[in-house]
């Protein structure tokens, strides 16, 4: 198999760079051990809620989605919106993690029922720090119903 | 002539008579019948005439309602992509630059790093810059929500969180009593931190730098005036500060992008006030706002 442990992380991102750059500062924080990347909302979807449910047991669903919104074929929000209405994958925490300082993105991806909304730093320092406390926040800290 | 004779020639000159008025009443009435059909019909033309121009004006609104609204969605949709497109290869460009600093140094010479430096210098700048765009145009495309607000209040707390960032500087702040009016107290507080940041910016080279905050009640309404003694600028070029990226000093000697005077600008236009400037080089500058008096109460 080629993901004997777990997942803990899902990464959600179309842009290598913005993927390379995020793997790195969850490398930075030792957090990028088991970080699954899917590149696009169906991907995502197909991961999280696949048709056959023994395959999601498989991997089991991760301690955290990290979710960009402006995604190909099927958008953050979508993946938002379907993620928060299955019964399986609700309570899974979905971060979003995008460039997008839109107030009517943050809006709506609130009243979808996201954990939380983070604008990703232009400043790159900035950027590994937020990376770096979300991850420990949410694979260490935080609790959910398993 | 018998009395007879002279009776029937007065009854044929009455007959005469009546016909006559008989026939002008009826021809009166016939033109009047006429006149008023004309009349009528005139005014029937005429509404027939308003009604078809009330129809092109109502289908001229529309238009223009539609095209505003075209041109409004336009203007989101731009200042969403400046807020994702252009942020996100920004991003790429700092981070990359940023650990080709921290993991390859000892592969770059010193002017090689120095370059490399002034990369991610101006990527931080160009990130300020959009950001600040972004709230430019937010300032123009908010709903003004209106209330009583408490201007000193306000000044003084924006003084106060201004001071607290920046223990090391001892900056004099002498805020006189100001009047309250109605306004967006989000808005209008912007309007403060821009002013008493801007002049906290501009005292920077003084050794006692002083900040006076004063208001005048007039007819137009209240006047809020904030009066610095430093650097001053250069009259000639008053207009100018208030347009947005519009820099009187070099882009190194102050910080800042150049928006915050724009931002000013446009919220107090909002409010239907007006913004001015005096000044003059070496010798401080006031900046002074106004807002009218609430139309209804």
């Amino acid at each position: 198999m080629m993901h004997p442990d777990p997942v803990e992380i899902l990464l959600v991102d179309d842009d290598p760079d913005d993927i390379e750059l995020t793997l790195r500062a969850l490398q930075r924080h030792d957090l990028a051990n088991r970080v699954r990347v899917v590149r696009d909302g169906v991907e995502a979807l197909a991961y999280l809620l696949p048709d056959d449910p023994d395959l999601a047991q498989a991997g089991g669903l991760p301690k955290l989605v990290l979710l960009d919104l402006k995604l190909p074929r099927v958008d953050g929000l979508e993946v938002l919106c379907r993620l928060k209405a299955a019964a399986t994958t609700r309570s899974v925490p979905i971060v979003v993690l995008t460039s997008s300082r839109e107030e009517r993105d943050m809006i709506r991806s609130y009243d979808l029922g996201v954990n939380s909304y983070i604008v990703k730093p232009v400043d790159f320092e900035q950027f590994m720090r937020a990376v770096g406390d979300l991850g420990l926040y949410w694979l260490f800290l935080n609790q959910v119903p398993r | 002539m018998g009395r007879s004779e002279a009776a029937t020639v007065t009854h044929s000159t009455m007959q005469r008579a009546v016909l006559l008025t008989g026939g002008l009443l009826v021809s009166l009435n016939v033109s009047m019948v006429l006149l008023l059909h004309a009349a009528l019909r005139r005014r029937a033309d005429a509404q027939a005439e308003v009604v078809a121009v009330n129809r092109s004006l109502e289908r001229r609104l529309a238009e223009h309602t539609a095209a505003l609204e075209a041109a409004n969605h336009e203007l989101e949709s731009f200042s969403y992509s400046v807020s994702h497109d252009l942020r996100a290869p920004l991003r790429s460009i700092d981070g990359f630059s940023q650990i080709l600093l921290d993991e390859h140094a000892d592969q770059l010479n010193a002017e090689g790093q120095r370059v490399l430096g002034a990369v991610v210098r101006n990527v931080k700048r160009m990130g300020a810059i959009i950001d600040d765009l972004l709230a430019f145009s937010r300032v123009g495309r908010r709903e003004l929500e209106h209330r009583t607000v408490d201007m000193g209040r306000l000044a003084r707390s924006v003084a106060d969180e201004l001071r607290a960032a920046e223990p090391a500087r001892d900056v004099e702040f002498d805020i006189g009593s100001l009047h309250s009016v109605s306004g967006d107290m989000n808005l209008l507080r912007q309007v403060w931190v821009n002013l008493l940041s801007n002049a906290m910016e501009f005292t920077r080279p003084v050794e006692q730098p002083r900040i006076e905050v004063r208001c005048e009640k007039g007819e137009g309404g209240c006047r809020y005036t904030v009066r610095d003694n430093g650097v001053g600028f250069d009259p000639a070029y008053a207009d100018k500060l208030f347009q947005p990226f519009q820099r009187l000093h070099a882009g190194t000697q102050f910080e800042g992008t150049g928006i915050g005077l724009a931002i000013v600008a446009r919220i107090v236009q909002r409010h239907g006030g007006q913004v001015w400037a005096d000044g003059a080089l070496e010798a401080g500058a006031t900046f002074g706002f106004s807002i009218p008096e609430a139309r209804n109460g």
